[in-house]
This record gives structure tokens, sequence and C-alpha cells, in this order.
């Protein structure tokens, strides 16, 4: 054991508030040591973290070290990414962007204010994906590509188009496919985006549920990542925000990021959360600025 | 469409022949007893179990052969996710290999104890507190400790 880690062990146990940890106030709660990551370095933060960044960061990184797909030991430095390659035809990836299109296009014709609202104001979506979460100031609330949707047919259609559901997922995947292959740039500079940030991190390290994991104990190096749990190995959180929402091969569906959560969410028997639920967010900001400087890889399938 | 690197193109057939099959999803079982990140709902208070250093109560009395099972049952102890341990498919990496735990000479009662709340030892660790967290109950940690004492 660390030092740092008895001292916590024994404030936990005698309930010493020294490290503010357990304060009078708030109940005591265990949580993964944090790694140390830093926002400003975007999806590069993944050197000195999982390192696995340079096998998979390119095409032609990914065209190198396609000896380790199937290979048990090897494939998950890879990061599943080469699975965004856009070169399968008729990946049903691609069938939902179809669809998503069509049916952005039924309803700005029932009214052309939804695309408008979708576009913020913009003559088109193109590259307006990438720069989310983000913080809307007029609304007090972190926005993603999700509620951002639900929030345009609500207000402009009176249709609720809830964030999970297949249709927003679908508009969503067309959305994000109009920044596709451009760099996530979430504004660190925007001071309530950093707040979600924080408050994500703390999650993504806050140990929950019945076999009391945190995101962590599967996602940073010196936990479970890297290492085969039964039938999978748990990969890297870096660049993961970029794929989604992702066709789900095996269950034949579009998943969102959020959904995402709530599998992990099952696995570790913790109360799965509703897309949109604010601390979901909190997790989608954390982690998609983890994906900064990454190309949006939408469509995708895994 | 660029021309397919062989192992892409099988892929491709991969995907569309998997494409469209729905898997039945169990109903989510209700973990609310437990922490969960919620901000605003009652789990999201709950404080962590503390670790709970637990001594055996008795003679072991475990039974090895229902201790493999609830080892390896996904909704038992699972305890093959994390451990190399004698039968099962497709072992974890991630602790020490338990195949032989029952040549190392470790005693019944400290073995039952790291297997009820191993944060007891290290609270860093990652294996779950199978005991205070009522993952297992008290008869089949004593047949999982039987197991791993049979494991030669
Ligand atoms: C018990 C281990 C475990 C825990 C705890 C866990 N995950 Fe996962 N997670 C996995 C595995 C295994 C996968 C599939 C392999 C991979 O892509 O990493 C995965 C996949 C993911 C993915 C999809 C990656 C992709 O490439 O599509 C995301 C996002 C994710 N996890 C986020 C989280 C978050 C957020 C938490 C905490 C709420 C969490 N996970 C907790 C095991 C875990
Ligand atoms: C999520 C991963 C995980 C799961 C699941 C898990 N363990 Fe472990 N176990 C570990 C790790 C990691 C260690 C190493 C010690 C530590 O972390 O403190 C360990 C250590 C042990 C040890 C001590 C071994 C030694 O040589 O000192 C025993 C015994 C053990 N585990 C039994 C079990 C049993 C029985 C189960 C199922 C009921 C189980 N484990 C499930 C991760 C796990």
């Amino acid at each position: 054991m660390r030092p740092t880690t008895r001292w916590l062990a024994l404030a936990a146990l005698t309930s010493i508030s020294a490290l503010g940890l357990a304060t009078a106030a708030e109940p005591y709660r265990e949580q993964y040591p944090p790694a140390r990551i830093d926002p400003a370095r975007g999806v590069d933060g993944d050197i000195g973290f999982s390192d696995t960044l340079p096998f998979w960061r390119t095409e032609a990184e990914l065209e190198r070290n396609a000896k380790w797909v199937g290979d048990p030991n090897e494939q998950w430095k890879l990061n599943w990414k080469f699975m965004d390659l856009d070169r399968v035809e008729l990946h049903p990836g691609h069938l939902a962007v179809d669809e998503g299109e069509a049916m952005a296009a039924r309803l700005s014709q029932r009214n052309p204010a939804f695309l408008l609202c979708l576009a913020d104001g913009g003559s088109d979506l193109n590259g307006r994906a990438a720069a989310y979460p983000k913080y809307d100031a007029r609304l007090g609330r972190i926005v993603t590509v999700e509620s951002h949707i639900e929030h345009c047919a609500k207000t402009v259609l009176s249709e609720e188009i809830r964030q999970g559901s297949p249709a927003n997922n679908k508009l969503a995947v067309y959305f994000k496919s109009l920044s596709a292959g451009m760099p996530i740039r979430v504004d660190l500079g925007d001071g309530k985006l950093m707040e979600s940030y924080r408050r994500g991190e703390r999650l993504f390290y806050a140990k929950t549920g019945q076999l009391n994991f945190a995101c962590a104990s599967c996602h940073v190096p010196g936990s479970i990542m890297g290492h085969k749990l039964r039938g999978e190995t748990p990969t890297t959180p870096f660049a993961d925000a970029a794929h989604y929402p992702t066709y789900r091969t095996p269950v034949g569906a579009l998943e969102s990021l959020q959904e995402r959560f709530a599998r992990c969410h099952s696995q570790m028997r913790t109360l799965q959360l509703k897309p949109g639920d604010p601390a979901y967010v909190d997790l989608e900001v954390f982690m998609t600025v983890l994906s900064n400087g990454y190309p949006v890889s939408v469509p995708s399938a895994r | 469409m660029k021309s397919l690197p062989p192992r892409r193109a099988a892929f491709g057939i991969l995907l569309l022949a998997a494409a469209g099959q729905a898997v039945a999803q169990a109903p989510a079982a209700d973990y609310s007893a437990y922490p969960c990140l919620s901000y605003s709902l009652e789990c999201g208070k709950l404080a962590t179990r503390r670790p709970q250093l637990k001594q055996l109560d008795g003679a072991l009395n475990g039974n090895a052969e229902k201790g493999k099972q609830l080892a390896q049952a996904r909704n038992g102890g699972n305890c093959l996710a994390c451990h190399v341990m004698k039968g099962g498919s497709q072992p974890g990496t991630r602790g020490p290999d338990l195949s032989h735990y029952g040549t190392a000479g470790r005693s019944d009662a400290e073995t039952y104890s790291m297997v009820y709340d191993m944060r007891t030892r290290n609270l860093d660790t990652l294996m779950p507190p199978f005991g205070t967290n009522a993952i297992l109950s008290d008869p089949e940690i004593r047949d999982i400790v039987a197991f791993l004492q049979a494991s030669k």
C-alpha cells in the first residue's frame, strides 16, 4: 500500500475529514486513485496514460498494426478504431445516416425552423457537431448533440424526440456525420464547460454499485484496462466519444454514448441513469474533452 | 470504394451477417441500494459500505463442487472475470492465478476474510467486497473457499 492510500484508509475508517473526503455532511465514498489527465492535451493525453494512441491515431498506423485484429492479447491496443474505417460497404451505420438525413428533411419540411434551430441560426449543420458538448448561456445548461435535437424538436415541432430513442440516435448520427473527419474541439475556454468537465472527472473515479467499481477501475492504466475480463478487454477512454452514436452490430441498433455509460453501469451493478441525466452529461463532457483533437468518426460500428 | 485489405473485407461480411439480430435483454436489476452517480436520487447520496473484517465462524463446512460453480457463474462470484482458476473458460488476467491456491497453505479463516472483503488488506483493491456488499452469502463464500483450498 502506498503511504497516501494508507492515510486515506485511516481517514475513511475513522471519519477524519482532514482530506475533505468524508466531512460530516458528506457520506463516506470511495474513489479509485485518480490518474493525472491534463484536459488541455485532449486526445494526446493518452500519451503517458495508456500509451496506445500511436497504434490507432491514423489510418496508416492502423494499417501497420492490422495484424493485431483478432489477437486476444494485442487487439485492445487498437482501441477498436480499426472498426471506424469507412471502407466497409453497406456498413449499417451508413444506412442510419441515410435514415437520419431523410428524417431531418421530413421534419424541416414541416417547419424549416427545425433545421435553423439545429444549426443555431446558421445555414447548415456542417462541422457543428465537432464543437459539442457546449454550454448554452440562454438555456443555462450544457448541451449535447442529442439533447439539442430533443430541444429543437420540442420547441419548434412540439414533438418528443427523446435522447436515447432510435429517432434521436438516427438524427444524431446524421448530424455528426456532417462533421466526420473534423477534429473535436470542445471549448475549454468556457468556464461552465470546465466546471462540468471537473464534475465528470470526479464521477469517473467514484466507486459505485454492488461491485464497488469506478469507471476508472476498468479504464485507466494499472486497473483492469488491457487485462482480460473474461471475454472482453477494457480499453483507454481517450477518443471514445468520437465515434458515438455507434451502430451496435450484436443488437442491430444505434447506441449513444450515454446509453453506453448505462451499459457499463449495468456491468458494474450500478443503477443506470437515463440519457440526458445531468451526471451522464458531465461524464460525456469529460470523455469528449479526452477526444479533443481527434476526428469525429461517425458513422461507426461496434 | 477503396480496395479492402482481406481482413476488413471479411469483417464487413461479419457485420452484415449479424446486423438486425436482436439480443433479448433481461430486465435491469435494481441496484439502488448501492451508491450511484445521480445528483438527485437517493442512491447518489448513499455511502460506500465500509470495509469489514469478517471472521470465519466455526469450521468451514464448504462444498467445493458448489463453490466451483459459483466462482464461474457470471451472476454468482464471477471470480473468473479476474482470476485464472481450475475449470471454466475465458479466465480474466488482472488478479493472481488461483488455480493452485490450495497448495499455498493459507488458512480457511484468512481466505474467508479476503473473499468477504479484500479492502481490509488493500483499500484500493479492484476485487469486489463479496460479503460486505451481499454479492455472496456466508454459505456461498464457504463453498468458494472450499473450492480454492481444493485447487491443487
Ligand atoms: C468492469 C469493467 C468496466 C467498468 C467498471 C466500466 N467499463 Fe466501460 N467498458 C468496459 C469494457 C469491457 C468495454 C468494452 C471494451 C472497450 O471498448 O473498452 C467498455 C467500453 C466502454 C465504452 C465504449 C468504448 C468504445 O470504444 O466504444 C465507453 C464509452 C465506456 N466503457 C465508458 C465507461 C464509463 C463512463 C464507465 C463508468 C460509468 C465505465 N465505462 C465503467 C468495462 C468497464
Ligand atoms: C475485478 C477483479 C476481481 C474479481 C472479480 C475477483 N478478484 Fe480476487 N483478486 C483481485 C485482485 C486484483 C487481487 C490481488 C490482491 C489485491 O488487489 O488486493 C485478488 C486477490 C485474490 C485472492 C488473494 C490471492 C493471494 O494469493 O493473495 C483471493 C483468494 C481471491 N482474490 C479470491 C477471489 C474470489 C474467490 C473471487 C470471486 C468470488 C474473486 N477473487 C474475484 C481481483 C478480483
